[in-house]
């Protein structure tokens, strides 16, 4: 009489794996984690401890990633957001804290749906061959998601703690892991579902393939100086080359289109290795590109041209970045998409909307300047380009300039590719001289600002904190120099207090 | 034949309702209306006449042709009845932290929310109530708060049916289904040793209502009873007013004068309005030998002060109650049947007419609605209240069966037996229109339903035997009782693309099976020992940790029964202690401790795979090894009576001890399926000294003058939070507005639950805050969320009720003064629009009103982290004068009374209300001050 279980729509575990339907929505919610925070739009968070929509997973790696950096600023005055402009931010900073959340959150879905689905389990409940063959297909792209996830975490954080399928589910602590032995692990599941996962572009669109574990190995490596102390620059020629040669392309659009609501199905997509489809009606959160739609539109900007019902007043850039465009705002290179009526330049006021230019590059509009599937403009269609075909071409220049192989000529044409679609034709195009490692660092800020990668690229340029100043870093209005230390995020206070096995990183 | 009057000593006031019996039989009558009797007799016969309360009185018929007699009060007998939970004992004879309030003590007024009319009364308790909306609740808190996550209301036990803890849906209060003209009294049971009894739910105190019933053998009664009043709000907002607002173009040139409109509108003004309520009581009761009943109808009409906002509420209640077997048998039956109705205005409303420009218009030049035209400007207050609809009706059920007999073969053995029902439907409809500031918005509409099923069955066996041989009353009894719960509920409302979607309809069951025993022993009416335990058995635990046991034991010692103290100024001295374990289960999630998957609400957070949106499944976060939350208490205490008990009174030093937490906390990242889970974690205590003093200041003839004092000392502190034990963990609290994801207040070792987390303010030389200056607490040369400090606390230190009564013939006056000390709200109005940027940097074409608190400081930007805004609110409330006249009628009892509540509060607090229950003062809904009239019909 005491033995109750839930009479609604929830399940036990044993029922939420008695049909095929359930398999197929549970692992539906480990890309899910991606887009949205929750099992509504908002109310059922996954995340409590953060506000709902600030603990999304893209919005809460992009905020770590583009504020420290002279890509954006914010004029909110949420918790330790500033602190995220001014690198000031502490250990208990809640929006480092909700990036950190979210990436474990993803490791231990993963490492649940692992549980629950070994081969063992499959045969206790009698599936057949066929179906246990897709639930293994499940599996495999279950790993590459944990895998990402832990990238991300290691990025940010270095030494995570670290739970595996094998670990539990309770209040134990779990082991904290280096960065590097992370790393370890990262490639190792990498290269271990590698030729299991469909090979590049043969999955269904917005989930992993071969390409998209290539580009995370690509990625691992690019960075791997910073994460282990050893380069592995070649291994980046390696696979930037195997991804290069399945057939995506840059599409000669206008650069613009690869950020619109119709960005699936505009061309844009002919470059996109692997993407977070959002939909207006049927994937709603705040934590993607809905608020990289609302957040840059404040001023006297038009929210209807953004495809929006208002805009929420709080991103713009630096002078520092609008200064990467010859010419500025009316510079030839379309990818200088700002607003600058009534916006000054320079930022005397972070709180002030109007201080600093504002960034036009996420519309939720089609190529057409209709609004997305929302009648009410509040959600955004437009997908999330996590990894695409231009941030490998530039992580090859750069790895060839650092001495890991490949050649020059390949190297220029593929920066030149990216500046013809940029400037519409060849007008902006370099030649070998001008292919410098300042230069690419540069050219990936020009090309991918604002799509979460500016901190990473940063750090590995040793221009994070030491060196390189642009306005409020520092928290002075002309910027200052900080601590290296900072080049790794702080673990979040609240989780050292529970767990003793963790140890804070340095300086904080 | 004898015939004669019987009247009561102390007053000479004829006593309806006394027995009057023939010793050795069951033959006899009782009195009338005006104490009269006559029955027929033979010589020699002794008659009896009894009463509760009173002394009996044994008188021979000798052939006298009328005897009348004058009762006595029995000073032990006088000591009330004291329910204390499956049973009942004396005043004299309780050991533990036990409190009744009764009619004649209840506050004044137009109340419709029961608890109100216990407010200030009893020391220790503390109701909050939650602000002045139409059918509003309050918080209810004894000895301040025992668990952080789980429920920290009392456990309410009406007619010996437990309610649920958490309520009923679709409701504001749901106490409301409780007549407050039809409670007789209300027992509040203290310490542990008291509530343990009630085991698992205990922690929080526990609150035993008692409704009226007719009397035995009493005539036909028939009563009217009216409340009219009018409400006014006494307080709103200060913000700028339409010129201070245009001078900020004065002051900064970001001000955009184009966005202003030529009106003075004070929109706080507009959104109030004089509020009138209205409640009836009608009321018919009558006793025979064997059978009484009682039939109240009730009806209720309340608007708010904030306009379109308006409780109704219609109930019959009834009490049967039925002899038999010679009076061996007692069946009673309560049933109230309720229908309340909510007009819920938005009160969004509030805050907007804060925010809202004052130079605007109400109207548009086209007659409609001024707005804004921007999608995240404030919307026009008055349209939020007219064009916005959401009506409630909620129909509940409470009854209670109670068998009460008395084995013939063994009359000092009683079997008690409760069977009773609170069943609860409600229906509503919500309808906004389409925000006027999105062209693209649609209206929205949400209909919701709901049900509500607390069962109860529960019995006990009750021995009660004087044993005379060792001169020792022993008292035992021991019982069994079962509870479910099942809450379903439904709702279908505006989705995304604006079509009306269903969501699946989420069902919640939980049970709770009990076991208890309770063994009192009074020896030689002196010394007294009470032992109770109960076992408690709860679906919300898995099989491992199901049952919790719950012990309680206390003693009392009578030493004013001593002979040394005989003839002593002292009428009566008790000291008395106690111990007890009680417990927590109430904690919202009925599964928390199964690892659950839930699908999504809706199909609004798919995932799209292969040209399909697929729902999700989540895994929720889990405790398997979920377990009671434990309280120990500790209770010592000294009941006292001086001057024939003219002075009395009692003080009470408690301690609590909560451990194994049920914490809603961080769980190490990685462990769990989320961040934080509900877990057993952590300790809090809690210590405390109440005073209740009672006094009879004057007792004649014409004149008399009670009063009531009480006083309640409290600390309460969080002792650990984590399973680590790490004595610098602290967990963020009390989320505010002002930006999203912010909060102010801290949980953390060492301090209050509810201690504010705030950087310290640096002002200058004049006493004025300096902008954006604060102490470097750590000496880093920068201020970052390190310099933040925990510092004082929403709690008070202490809190007093103060109560008199006075009479003078005809007349009665009462007033009752309540009082907080020690306690500080965060205004959360001032911080979050008290700076210019609230008008100049709002994210779009419009400049929201700021709040006048920037006249102070200021301030250009938000400082919502200042302690600047954390303010002292010690207060002192007059809750209530009331002024009332009996009218000289001789068949007819007539009462009109005049009442005024919340007539003046003492503060030096600055925003609206010092008295908030969380201590964060964001869009409170004003209390109103009240007038009402009152007249009473007797017949």
């Amino acid at each position: 009489r005491l033995d109750l279980v839930p009479e609604d729509n929830r399940l036990t575990a044993e029922a939420a794996f008695a049909t095929e339907e359930g398999y197929e929505q549970a692992f539906a919610k480990l890309y899910a984690g991606l887009a949205v925070t929750g099992q509504n739009t908002t109310g059922q968070p996954d995340i409590v401890s953060d506000d709902e929509g600030a603990s999304g997973y893209i919005r809460s790696i992009w905020k770590c990633q583009e504020l420290p950096t002279d890509e954006a600023i914010i004029g909110w005055n949420d918790g330790g957001i500033r602190a995220l402009n001014t690198q000031t931010w502490t250990a208990g900073n809640d929006f480092t804290r909700a990036a950190y959340n979210r990436t474990i959150f993803q490791v231990t879905l993963v490492n649940e749906f692992l549980r629950q689905t070994t081969p063992e389990k499959l045969d206790a409940r009698g599936e057949t061959d066929e179906f246990k063959a897709v639930v293994n297909g499940y599996r495999v792209e279950a790993r590459f998601l944990r895998a990402l996830a832990y990238y991300h975490a290691m990025d940010l954080f270095g030494n995570v703690p670290f739970v595996t399928e094998d670990d539990p589910v309770g209040s134990f602590l779990p082991p904290q892991i280096m960065r590097s032995d992370l790393f370890d692990f990262i490639e190792s599941e990498l290269l271990a579902i590698e030729s299991e996962i469909p090979a590049p572009r043969s999955n269904a669109y917005g989930r992993a393939d071969r390409a998209a574990v290539w580009m995370l190995l690509a990625k691992l490596y690019m960075n791997a100086e910073v994460y282990t102390g050893t380069a592995r620059y070649s291994d980046v020629i390696t696979y930037a080359n195997q991804i290069i040669g399945s057939g995506y392309t840059i599409p000669q659009i206008p650069y613009q289109y690869s950020f619109l609501a119709d960005n699936d199905r505009n061309g844009a997509e002919e470059e996109v290795i692997f993407t977070v489809p959002f939909d207006g009606l049927n994937i709603q959160s705040y934590a993607g590109t809905t608020f990289l739609v609302h957040a840059p539109v404040g001023g006297t900007m038009s929210p209807s041209e953004f495809g929006i019902n208002g805009g929420w007043g709080g991103l713009r850039t630096t002078p520092t970045f609008v200064e990467q465009f010859p010419g500025e705002e009316n510079s030839a290179d379309q990818r200088a998409l700002f607003f600058t009526s009534g916006q000054s330049k320079e930022i005397e006021d972070i709180g002030s909307f109007t201080n600093g230019y504002a960034v036009t590059k996420w519309k939720n509009v089609d190529v057409n300047g209709n609004q997305g599937n929302d009648p009410s403009g509040e959600h955004a269609d437009i997908d999330f380009p996590m990894f695409r075909l231009a941030d490998v071409y530039l992580m090859y220049a750069e790895a060839h300039l650092r001495g890991g192989g490949g050649d020059m000529s390949t190297a220029l044409g593929f920066v030149n590719e990216i500046r013809e679609r940029a400037y519409g034709d060849s007008s902006g195009n370099i030649s070998a001289s001008d292919l410098t490692l300042d230069f690419i660092l540069d050219e990936r800020s020009r090309e991918l600002y604002w799509e979460g990668h500016r901190r990473t690229d940063l750090i590995r340029y040793g221009r994070f904190s030491t060196q390189g100043t642009w306005a409020w870093k520092g928290g002075v209005p002309q910027g200052t120099t900080t601590s290296a230390f900072r080049d790794l995020m702080p673990l979040p206070a609240n989780d050292l207090g529970v767990n003793t096995n963790l140890q804070q990183n340095p300086g904080y | 034949t004898v015939s004669g009057t019987v009247t009561d000593g102390s007053n000479s006031m004829p006593l309806p309702g006394v027995n009057v019996i023939i010793k050795g039989t069951t033959t006899g009558t009782s009195t009338d209306f005006d104490g009269k009797y006559s029955l027929s007799v033979n010589n020699g016969d002794t008659l009896v006449f009894s009463f509760v309360g009173f002394v009996n009185q044994e008188i021979v018929y000798n052939g006298q042709s009328k005897i009348d007699v004058v009762l006595q009060e029995d000073a032990a007998q006088l000591d009330e009845i004291v329910l204390i939970g499956y049973g009942s004992t004396t005043k004299q004879d309780a050991t533990g932290a036990v409190d009744k309030v009764s009619d004649e003590d209840f506050n004044r007024g137009a109340i419709v929310a029961p608890e109100q009319l216990l407010a200030g009364k009893s020391a220790g308790v503390r109701i909050t109530n939650n602000g002045g909306a139409a059918g509003e609740g309050s918080q209810i808190q004894i000895r301040g708060i025992s668990s952080l996550s789980a429920n920290q209301s009392p456990l309410i036990v009406v007619d010996g049916l437990p309610l649920d803890q958490r309520g009923v849906q679709g409701v504001r209060n749901a106490l409301n289904a409780i007549n407050p003209a039809d409670i007789e009294d209300f027992v509040v049971l203290k310490d542990a040793s008291a509530t343990a009894i009630y085991g698992s739910r205990a922690s929080n105190g526990v609150i035993l209502i008692t409704t009226k019933k007719g009397k035995t053998n009493s005539p036909l009664e028939i009563e009217y009873d009216l409340k009219a009043s009018v409400q006014e709000v006494t307080n709103t907002v200060d913000v700028l007013s339409a010129d201070q607002y245009r001078n900020l173009a004065n002051i900064s040139p970001a001000f955009d004068t184009s966005l202003t409109g030529n009106a003075n509108t004070d929109w706080q003004d507009e959104i109030y309005q004089r509020a009138t309520g209205a409640i009836h009581n009608v009321t018919a009761s009558k006793g025979y030998e064997n059978f009484n009943f009682r039939v109240n109808l009730n009806h209720v009409s309340q608007q708010g002060t904030l306009r379109t906002d308006l409780y109704e509420r219609n109930a019959l209640n009834t009490a049967f109650v039925q002899r038999l077997l010679d009076n061996d048998l007692k069946l009673t039956l309560t049933a109230k049947g309720i229908i309340d109705e909510y007009s819920y205005a938005d009160t969004g409303a509030i805050g907007a007419a804060v925010a809202f420009d004052p130079t605007q218009p109400i109207f548009d030049q086209n007659g409609n609605f001024t707005e804004l035209g921007d999608n995240l400007a404030p919307r026009n207050p008055l349209s939020l209240l007219e064009d916005n609809q959401n009506n409630n009706r909620s129909k509940r059920l409470i009854s209670n069966f109670n068998i009460d007999y008395k084995f013939w073969f063994l009359k000092d053995l009683r079997f008690n037996l409760n069977a009773g029902i609170d069943y609860a439907e409600n229906d509503g409809k919500q309808f906004n229109i389409a925000n006027p500031n999105n062209p693209n918005a649609f209206a929205f509409q949400n209909f919701y339903s709901g049900l509500n099923r607390n069962t109860s069955l529960d019995f006990y066996f009750n021995y009660k035997k004087d044993v005379e041989s060792i001169n020792t009353v022993v008292d035992l009894t021991a019982g069994h009782a079962y509870q479910e719960f099942y809450i379903s509920s439904n709702q279908t409302l505006t989705g995304a693309g604006g079509a009306l979607i269903t969501n699946p309809e989420i069902i919640n069951r939980n049970g709770l099976e009990s076991y208890f025993a309770r063994a009192s022993f009074d020896h030689d009416d002196k010394y007294l020992l009470s032992l109770s335990y109960r076992a408690d058995i709860s679906s919300r635990f898995s099989p491992d940790n199901r049952t919790g046991y719950f012990p309680g034991a206390s003693f009392g010692w009578k030493i004013s029964n001593e002979d040394f103290m005989k003839d002593s100024f002292i009428s009566n001295l008790k000291l008395r202690g106690g111990w007890g374990v009680t417990g927590n289960q109430e904690v919202g999630n009925n599964y928390a401790y199964l690892g659950v998957y839930t699908p999504a609400i809706n199909d609004q957070v798919s995932f799209f795979n292969n040209g399909q949106f697929i729902p999700t499944l989540r895994p929720n976060g889990f405790d398997e090894n979920l377990k009671w939350e434990e309280t120990t208490n500790y209770n010592l205490a000294l009941d006292f009576g001086l001057f024939n008990d003219r002075l009395t009174g009692s003080v009470d030093a408690y301690y609590n001890e909560t451990k194994d937490l049920l914490s809603f906390v961080p769980v190490p990242a990685g462990s769990n399926l989320t961040d934080q889970i509900l877990t057993n974690v952590g300790e809090l205590t809690s210590r405390g000294i109440e005073l209740n003093l009672n006094g009879k200041i004057i007792q004649s003839d014409n004149l008399n003058w009670d009063t009531n004092f009480n006083i309640t000392f409290q600390d309460v502190e969080v002792e650990n939070l984590s399973l680590t034990d790490n004595p610098d963990f602290s967990i963020p609290t009390g989320g505010i507005s002002g930006g999203t994801g912010n909060t102010i207040q801290i949980l953390r070792p060492g301090f209050d639950p509810s201690t504010f987390f705030v950087f310290r303010q640096v002002y200058d030389t004049d006493g004025n805050p300096i902008e954006g200056a604060y102490v470097d607490v750590n000496g880093d040369n920068q201020i970052t969320t390190a310099d933040r400090q925990a510092y004082k606390k929403a709690t008070p230190d202490a809190f007093i009720g103060f109560t008199n009564n006075f009479s003078y013939k005809a007349f009665d006056l009462s007033f009752t003064f309540r009082g907080s000390f020690g306690n500080y709200v965060y205004n959360n109005v001032a911080s979050s629009n008290g700076a210019l940027a609230t008008a100049i940097n709002a994210p779009g074409a419009f400049q929201p009103n700021v709040n006048a608190s920037y006249l102070y400081t200021g301030f250009a930007n938000q400082q919502l982290f200042s302690d600047y805004y954390v303010r002292r609110a010690d207060f002192v409330r007059l809750d209530n004068l009331s002024l009332g006249y009996q009218l000289p009628f001789e068949n007819l009892k007539v009462r009109a009374s005049l009442t005024g509540t919340n007539l003046f509060v003492i503060t030096d607090y600055d925003g609206l209300d010092p008295e908030i229950a969380n201590g964060i003062d964001n869009n409170f809904y004003p209390r109103a001050r009240s007038v009402v009239f009152g007249l009473n019909l007797t017949f």
